[in-house]
This record gives C-alpha cells, structure tokens and sequence, in this order.
C-alpha cells in the first residue's frame, strides 16, 4: 500500500474489547458476523490493538491507561481507522469519553453496536416470528455514563422483545456489579449485588438482556431461576443455536 | 473467608432492608417533586453550595459576626478534639445531656467524649441504635437495620418493659420515656442544617426532638461543620426544601427552625432578659476537621453535600455492606474521602475505597449535582501511589503494562475477569 492510500483510506475498526476478545469469544464472533450480514464495512487488529485502558482508570492507574491510549490512537492512526464500534459499554465510554482528555489530536468517531444495529434494523426491520418477553438490564457505562437509555430499548423491540421494565431501570438502573474491578477485588461484595439485581428482573420475567459483555458474564455466572442473554444473541445469523 | 466477603455475609439483612427503603423512598420522592422543576431545584442548590465552598472564608467571617451580634456564643473548632473541649466548657458540670440526630456530633464522637454522663438520644431511631447497642447505618434511616422485632427485644432487655413489636408502640414508648429526660436535662446538644452569614442556624426534623432539645434546656449547643454556611435564610430554605425531598422524599419536614439566638423577652417595661421559655445560651462551633484541606487538596466539591444520604438510596456496595463503604464518615464515596483526610489513607483504603462501581448512580441523584466519581478516581490514584490497591487490581495493572491487556500473556480463557 502506497503512501497515498495509506492517507486516504477512511476504516472502521471493530473493536470488540478485551472480555469479548479472550474470555467472551462468542460474543465477538456473532458481532463479526452481524455487521457481516448487515454490510458493515470493517477492519480488525486483534494483534496490534491494546487494551482501552478502562480498567485502569477505574483502579486508579491513570499513567498507564494514558500510555495505552497514546499507544492506540498510533496504531488506530496507522491503520486509516476513523470510526470505531465496540460491543463493549466500558470501551465506548473510554473512547468516546476519556481519550479526548487522554490523547492530543483524537479525532476518531465512536459508536457502540446498539446504534449500529438500531440504524440498519429501523430501516429493515427484521422478520419476528414469535415475540418474547424479558427484562432489560442498562449496562452503567452505557446508560448513565453515555445516556443511551432509548436507543437499546427501541432496538429490543424490533428484535422482538416485549420489554417488562424492573422497578429501578434507566437512569436508576441497579449495577450488575461487575464493574470497576469489584468483580476480581472483592467477589463476594460483586456477587452480591448481581444476586440483588437478579432478584430484581425475576420478579419482572424470567429473561433478563444486557448489550454488555461484563454484565452478561456477572448476571449469568450468578443467576438462578433467570436466563441472562447478551444483545446479539437475539439476531439471526443462520448458524444453528 | 476474607474480611470483605464477612462484612457481605454479616449486612445481608441490611441489604434487604434498604433496597426495600429505597424503592418506597423512589415512589415517596417522585410525589415530592410533582408540580416541581426538579433541574431547577438541583441547579439552585448547586449554585447555593457552590458558593459556600468557593467563598468559605469570607462567610464564615461575616457568619461569625452576625452570630455574636445575634447573642449566640461563638466557638471556631480547627478538629474533632478541640470541638469536644469546647463542648465540654459549655456543658460544664451537668450530668444530665439530651442530644438530637446529628451526622456532625457523630463525627467528633460526643458520646464517647462524655462517658460517664447520661448523654440522651432523642431521634428516635439514634435511640433505638442506643438502646440496642446498635451502629449508625444510614444517614437518616440510622437503624435501618432493626426491625420492630429487634427494637422491642432492646427495649425489653434494657428498660424490663414490654412494648408490641409495632412502630407506633415503640415512638409511643419512645415519647413517654424521653419526656421526662428533656425536662431534666439542663443541655441539649444538636447539629445543624445551614448557617447563615446573617446569624442564622437553620434545623429541619419530623420527629419534633431537635425543636425540644434546642428550648427545653437552659443552654442549647450547635455543632455545624463549616461549609454549611449559606448566604441568607432564603438560601437556608432552599437547603432545607431539598433536604426534604432527597432525604426523605417529603415536600416539607414537619418543622423546620430558624434560631437567631438565645430566647428573650422585654415584656416587663420593655427591658430586655435574655431567657424566657427556650435556652438562654446558645453556643454555636463552626468546625473544621479537615475540611479546608479537603478545599486546599481539590476535593471541595465533595462538600456541596447536604447530608440528604440520597447518594446511598441507590448505590449498590452501599446496599451490601451500609456503613462499611465510608466506615463512620457515612456516606459511600464522600465517606471515603472524608476518612482519607480524617484519618489517612489506610482508613480510606480499608472503609472501601475499591468498593465503588463507578456506577454513577450516586451523581444522578444527587440534589447539589456532585460529581463523585471523579473524587473516588482521584482518591484510588493517591492510595495507590502509597502502594494500597486491592492484589488483583495490582496484579491486573502489571500484565496491562506489561502485555497490553489486563489478563496478560496467557489471555486465552483467563479466569479472572478483572476489566471495565
């Protein structure tokens, strides 16, 4: 690749975040696939591409997130990338939130899955053939954090889903308590707030959605009597389940 | 069993108790706020608060003033034991001392300062922890823990009186018991809400003990930290109107008082005496503690906070370990910055500095819009930097460094899920 094109060329990456990456691997394979079958274009640098950096901004290490972030924005920078979709609330928070602080120059467009998905699926709406109904539970880096509230509960019901609001959601939302390292510090204290959210969608249906791989991994390690779903395992991609 | 996974195990009943509060206070406060603008309100208050931080020295002068001018006596405390001292000169050598609920008292340890004297609580739930051998759990649900169960068991066991497990058998026992202490008493003791840089004390309560506490005896003693001082009683009632609707989800407290000194007469030809019905003394001490250093350091916006304990409602480590995330400094991320400048940094690592979830729940509702999350950052940064951080935050923040992701090398799988 010349010069030239190296210059021109406008990418979109798709990030897929580290707990989607190494330990949620389903996840970032049925993404890979629907923005496939949707006809987004994109790249992928599993080999180059580092951590975020959210982890350790949240555990108190800000140094070494700015390295990261530094080191990102060169290999984003490198490889044409002008827009990034991540699945991950935490990373799209990051990007969107903290790299304009952290890094000179950032001028790359973040958009988490959920908006991706609702623009294609408001144009084509998918072809329901039963309807469900389940619990929504906002993932905190994506609701209060990045205030989508709408956008994933609009989203839910063109996939089909008949949604039963728990009695704290949106802006009151309950954490899952995955989040900020708890999840690894203190497990009993993380364990006990899923259990304290679980019970929560229990009382309100016996399915509970997140687009978060974090809090998908936390609910569903410790539900019981409920199933917990990621996102995008709503959507079709032909594959037998 | 690590100590965190005991405090889980031994607050579970607490767990259940506030996340049931917290539903019926949503419902209680949404009515609060109909035909409000709740943004107005909020954006009100913060300017209000805003302004007593960034203006505490000049206030607090002018506060000064108008209080002596007022006939208050007015003591300044730069900590904890120098606000006893001069508590202890004004209470003098009276055994006998009613005290009201106060978050501020609580913080210089009165109660233990006057060991050997009869020091009363007269909130009732204050009185229910006393009476129990109870901690403080919340803000303004102090024994959110107990049930009435628990509460007539106390009584039983210590007053040899049998009282129905019912909430109105309990403030009924409650009111007869402490009658008779608020007419013995000669000193009552209390916080405050605001202060006025016009001389004003501003106090809210439903209860009506705080009213009793502050006239009945012969000398009435405030202590009130120093960013509690507002302009004038009109900003006063601001504090107070949101005190209500984000503490306890009511339009108004059944009373709110505005004290501008001893109580007074000049009824018999017009010549004036100080002492008529309410307290003839009143002392007032602004304390510091700590505080003008939080300002110094960059933390003042910590102290906007009006004590309304709203930020805990719905803080999910508050919900499972209550006074274990801020320890005696109630109050989630505020009560751990606050033990960081009470006590160091070891007390803020230990009261649950990385217990919080950056869940930002306590921001979205907070009434004087404080930003916390970016406090509790700053706070980790600082402990962490003394070498306090959990292990496996440590352990992840070196793969990261090292590898570039926080599950390190051999990232195929990892177990332990430490991210976002």
């Amino acid at each position: 690749m010349n010069f030239l094109e190296r210059l021109t060329r406008r990418n979109t990456l798709y990030y897929p975040g580290c707990l989607a990456k190494f330990a949620a691997k389903e996840i970032s394979d049925k993404y890979q696939k629907i923005l496939k079958q949707i006809g987004a274009e994109f790249i992928m640098l599993p080999n180059a591409e580092l951590c975020c950096g959210s982890p350790l901004i949240n555990s108190g290490h800000p140094d070494i997130a700015r390295e990261m972030a530094e080191k990102n924005f060169k290999i984003f920078k490198e490889h044409g990338v002008k827009k990034i979709i991540t699945n991950c609330p935490g990373c799209y928070k990051v990007f969107a939130k903290d790299y304009p602080k952290l890094v000179q120059g950032w001028d790359i467009e973040t958009e988490h899955t959920v908006v991706t998905l609702l623009r294609h699926f408001e144009k084509n709406p998918p072809k329901v053939e039963k309807r469900i109904t389940a619990a929504y539970h906002d993932p905190c880096h994506l609701g209060r954090h990045m205030g989508l509230y709408e956008e994933p509960r609009k989203l839910l019901s063109l996939l089909g889903v008949d949604l039963k609001e728990m009695p704290l959601s949106g802006k009151e939302s309950l954490c899952c308590g995955g989040g900020s390292g708890v999840k690894t510090n203190y497990p009993e204290l993380a364990n006990s707030v899923a259990k304290e959210r679980l019970e929560m969608a229990k009382k309100v249906a016996n399915l509970v959605i997140t687009p978060c791989p974090m809090c998908f991994k936390h609910m569903d390690e410790n539900a019981e009597g409920i199933n917990v779903i990621e996102m995008s395992e709503l959507i079709d991609t032909g594959e037998t389940k | 069993m690590t100590d965190v996974a005991k405090l889980v195990e031994e607050r579970a009943k607490g767990r259940d108790a506030i996340l049931q509060f917290a539903l019926e206070y949503k419902a209680k406060r949404e009515n609060a706020l109909s035909g409000e603008n709740e943004e107005e309100l909020k954006n009100r208050l913060e300017a209000i608060r805003k302004n007593s931080i960034t203006n505490l020295s000049a206030l607090k002068s002018r506060a000064i003033a108008s209080l002596a001018a007022n006939g208050f006596v007015v003591h300044e405390a730069k900590n904890a034991e120098e606000a006893v001292e001069k508590a202890k000169e004004a209470i003098g050598k009276e055994k006998l001392i009613v005290k009201s609920k106060s978050n501020t008292l609580d913080e210089i340890k009165i109660e233990e300062a006057l060991e050997g004297r009869e020091v009363v609580e007269t909130d009732l739930g204050d009185f229910m922890n006393q009476v129990a051998g109870n901690k403080d759990m919340h803000p303004v649900m102090p024994a959110l823990n107990l049930t009435p169960r628990d509460m007539a068991n106390a009584i039983r066991e210590k007053f040899k009186e049998v009282v129905e497990a019912k909430p109105e058998a309990i403030a009924g026992f409650a009111r007869e018991y402490l009658r008779e202490k608020l007419i013995k008493a000669k000193v009552g003791i209390s916080g405050a809400n605001a202060v006025t840089a016009q001389g004003n004390v501003i106090m809210l309560e439903n209860e009506g003990n705080i009213s009793l506490v502050s006239r009945m005896p012969d000398t009435h003693i405030i202590v009130v930290g120093i960013d509690r001082i507002v302009e004038n009683v009109e900003e006063a009632m601001h504090v107070a109107k949101c005190s209500a609707i984000w503490g306890t989800g009511q339009k108004w407290t059944s009373y709110v008082s505005v004290i501008s000194g001893p109580s007074k007469t000049a009824d018999v030809q017009n010549k004036l005496v100080v002492g008529a019905q309410g307290a003839k003394e009143v002392h007032i001490i602004l304390l510091d503690n700590g505080r003008t250093q939080m300002i110094n350091e960059g933390f003042g916006e910590l102290l906007q906070c009006i004590g309304c304990g709203a930020c805990l409602n719905f803080c999910p480590a508050f919900h499972q370990v209550q006074n274990g995330f801020g320890c005696d400094a109630l109050g989630g991320i505020k009560g751990v910055v606050t033990q960081m400048f009470r006590k160091g940094k070891q007390a803020a690592f230990e009261c649950g500095a990385f217990y919080c979830l950056t869940c930002l729940s306590c921001k979205f509702n907070c009434p004087a819009k404080i930003g916390f999350g970016k406090y509790l950052l700053k706070t980790r940064e600082l402990l962490v930097k003394e070498g306090l951080e959990p292990e496996a935050s440590k352990k992840m923040a070196e793969k990261a460094k090292a590898t570039g992701n926080p599950f390190g090398s051999s990232s195929e799988n990892p177990k332990e899920l430490y991210c976002c």
